[in-house]
């Protein structure tokens, strides 16, 4: 039986606007000229957790990758040495950008305008040649690209994985669009950040287990019934079995939510925090909650913080669940700025 | 559960719809032309795979819809300035329509791949100050600066009334590959019964296009035979614009209710270069593997390595990549390689990045469709370095039981498709 644990984890982040370190060095400065923020982040993030894995040149040639990325972010720089060349007249005009603008601003901008390059930059700085995918992600995107990471293992499309998010909320061009779509007012702190877990096959009871993972449509719907969705599919991936994975054990029934001891949530600003921690109280009335909204909305990051904290709580040397012959469950609620909601389903302990 | 293709929907150069696409194939033509649907005539290169509607206007998206208000909408809200929204959703709708899909189907999960948003530069106007971006200034109603990634697929949700999730690739010119892997995958693992998948991109505006021209990838010829894949001359490549969406079902539910089924998805895979940003691999050791794993689903599903009488080729028409991919297909195919017919539709609809994936699978169809594999537009005399059985620019009249379809994006990641004729 295959289960899936998350081995490692790193995060850089999350960072309010003016919190951020000075920057880490990188292996290839000149990569970094490339880099938007966010493909930043996200190599320093892949580089501390690739440092834990230590994988051999072959293993990293087979190591997966997928990750929750948001809009594209070129450094402003470029952007207003390319306005600048091309405005006449306090106005945009389109045969001057052809003429001056375009040689204005960086040769290579478009990789650093590229969403997929958030994830790139660090696969190509660390070697990683396994399955992969950058998944655009406002937060659901993040489970999405956790579940592709979480199927790559468990069907043995690659023995490790890596998976998560990375996004900067504080780029003016999302801050100005996160403003005008009421976000800010309503209480959102933007932040940048990039939240990486690591995936591996189980090798004992004392590893955090992700059982499975799944993101609903919002729309249209009262949240109560997004959510219900979402943890119905989340089910349906636990249990779920295909021609090439090695299981088709369930790990996870309905009823075992009922003993979840441990949540999680990422939430776009207050409103929807409060919404997730009313459903969190009434379904899950017992359990302790972390909610990693308070530290700043990382949009495609936010979900893989959440799912930090949730594996820090599992990992907890207070949490007496190895002896038991019944798991420690915790649960991740994630709902992005679309409004899709997300769970993942994770255990420690139990039979083994 | 074999996941099966029962409908498809395609905007291209040759104009809207599947058919559109099929005909232009199969009769060899090419869908370059000049720049229209903006004023290009400063930039570097003018020419471009565009659909041919110049400007998208929302009266027109309406009726293509049927469906004018969610076309209002979008044109009252500007989103119709980003052209692959308008793509995606005809796209989509055909491939709804020819799915037969109905009420029983509102279920579907929904995986697009998407190009990234359209940087909208006449919205700076209002804040440019030499030398500086004035942020502080508070932004009008109408301001967006860019249109949102996902903008095409929640129109998409919305247009086919859809209940399940979406997911969007944003995985460059490997996401329309990938995006239908992920669906064929979702179907496989039992997490989904149906998926509406596919990819919509256009970076026929300012700075796709000029983003592009800087860094060198089209080719200087200035003219409508630019791209020119596998051929000895090829300079670079064009680019181009457009959408391809399937409906994706597991054949036990496709059958059960009667659905056409045009293609098995048996087989796919992905690997990165993890090699440098700005070039592929010149082993093409990656997208050999990627091709590999994809083969070796396919053949766990019973389609062997030696049906496969076409591939599909990302095929681009630039100096690195054309030759990369031959040696990954040597590498991957072993002696069978002599025995299997190599295309690119790159030279007649351009390269749709995001997108390309997904029109070039639509694209292969054409070979369970119609026995007829496509040809390589503009190709004329092959590059010793790429040394596969070539397709010129006539298409060729074949029969093949499998096929794979090979996309490559930039930043490194490779993606491989196998597709089954149906049973």
């Amino acid at each position: 039986m295959t289960r899936v644990a998350i081995t490692d984890v790193a995060a850089r982040g999350p960072y309010r606007a003016g919190t951020a370190p000075a920057e880490e060095p990188l292996a290839s400065q000149r990569a970094r000229k490339m880099m938007s923020g966010a493909a930043y982040l996200a190599a320093c993030a892949l580089a501390e957790l690739v440092g834990k894995l230590a994988p051999s040149a072959a293993e990293r040639a087979e190591l997966g990758y997928f990750l929750g990325v948001g809009g594209s972010a070129g450094a402003l720089d470029d952007v207003t040495a390319l306005l600048d060349a091309s405005f006449v007249d306090g106005a945009f005009s389109l045969p001057r950008f052809g003429d001056r603008g375009l040689a204005a601003c960086n040769p290579l901008l478009a990789f650093q305008l590229m969403n997929n390059f958030t994830m790139c930059h660090g696969a190509i700085l660390e070697s990683l040649g396994g399955p992969n995918g950058a998944l655009f992600s406002r937060g659901a995107g993040t489970i999405a690209a956790l579940g592709e990471a979480h199927h790559a293992v468990r069907s043995g499309a690659c023995a490790r994985a890596i998976a998560g998010g990375a996004d900067v909320a504080t780029h003016p061009v999302t801050l100005a669009e996160l403003a005008r779509d009421g976000h800010l007012g309503r209480g959102l702190v933007p932040a940048d950040g990039a939240a990486l877990v690591a995936l591996a096959a189980s090798t004992g009871r004392d590893d955090v287990v992700l059982d499975g993972c799944a993101h609903a449509s919002g729309r249209g719907r009262a949240l109560v019934e997004a959510l219900n969705d979402a943890f119905a599919r989340a089910l349906r991936a636990a249990t779920s079995s295909s021609a090439d994975t090695r299981d088709a054990a369930p790990t996870w029934a309905r009823e075992d939510l009922d003993s979840v001891g441990h949540i999680a949530l990422s939430a776009w600003g207050p409103p929807a925090a409060e919404a997730l921690r009313a459903y969190a109280a009434a379904r899950f009335p017992f359990a302790t909650l972390v909610d990693v909204s308070t530290r700043g909305e990382t949009l495609a990051g936010g979900t893989a913080f959440a799912l930090i904290a949730a594996v820090e709580l599992l990992r907890s040397p207070s949490l007496e669940v190895v002896r038991s012959a019944r798991p420690a469950r915790a649960v991740v609620l994630s709902l992005g700025v679309d409004g899709d909601p997300g769970v993942i389903l994770l255990s420690r302990g139990g039979a083994a | 559960m074999t996941a099966v293709i029962t409908g498809v929907g395609a905007v291209s150069a040759f104009g809207v719809g599947a058919r559109a696409l099929f005909d232009g194939l199969a009769e060899g033509r090419s869908g370059i032309s000049r720049i229209r649907s903006f004023d290009a005539s400063t930039f570097p290169t003018h020419v471009a795979g565009e659909v041919p509607v110049p400007h998208v206007e929302t009266g027109w998206l309406g009726d293509a819809l049927g469906n004018p208000a969610i076309a209002d909408e979008l044109g009252a809200a500007g989103a119709l300035r980003d052209r692959k929204i308008a793509w995606g959703l005809i796209a989509a709708r055909e491939a709804w329509t020819h799915a037969r899909c109905d009420e029983g189907e509102r279920n579907a999960a929904l995986v697009l791949a998407l190009g990234l948003e359209q940087a909208l530069l006449e919205d700076f106007s209002g804040i440019y100050e030499p030398g500086r971006i004035a942020w502080e200034r508070e932004h009008g109603e109408g301001v967006r600066f860019r249109t949102p990634v996902d903008l095409t697929a929640r129109a998409v949700h919305t247009l086919l009334g859809l209940h399940g999730p979406t997911t969007v690739n944003a995985s460059a010119c490997a996401a329309g590959a990938l995006a239908v892997a992920h669906a064929a995958s979702l179907i496989e693992r039992g997490a989904e019964d149906i998926v509406v998948c596919g990819a919509a991109d256009s970076m026929i505006n300012p700075l796709g296009l000029g983003g592009m021209c800087r860094l060198g990838a089209p080719s200087p010829r200035d003219e409508l035979d630019a791209c020119r894949p596998f051929d000895r001359r090829r300079d670079g490549l064009v680019i181009g614009e457009g959408a391809a969406v399937f409906v994706v079902e597991h054949e036990t539910r496709a059958r059960a209710r009667g659905a056409r089924v045009l293609a098995r998805v048996v087989g796919w895979g992905s690997t990165q270069d993890g090699y440098r940003a700005t070039a592929p691999r010149p082993d093409g050791a990656a997208a050999r593997v990627a091709m590999e794993r994809a083969i070796a689903r396919a053949a766990r599903a019973g389609v062997a390595a030696t049906s496969i009488g076409y591939i599909n080729a990302h095929g681009t028409g630039t100096p690195l990549n054309d030759p990369a991919e031959c040696r990954a297909i040597h590498g991957a195919f072993g002696a069978h390689a002599v025995h299997v017919a190599v295309s690119s539709i790159k030279g007649a609809v351009g390269h749709l990045m995001a997108a390309a994936g997904a029109l070039e699978l639509a694209a292969s169809l054409l070979a369970f469709e119609r026995d007829v594999l496509p040809g390589t537009a503009n190709h004329q005399e092959r590059d010793p370095e790429c040394d596969v059985d070539v397709i010129g620019e006539t298409p060729r009249a074949a029969r093949v039981d499998a096929l794979l379809s090979s996309s490559f994006g930039f930043g490194g990641q490779n993606a491989s498709v196998v597709l089954g004729r149906p049973a």
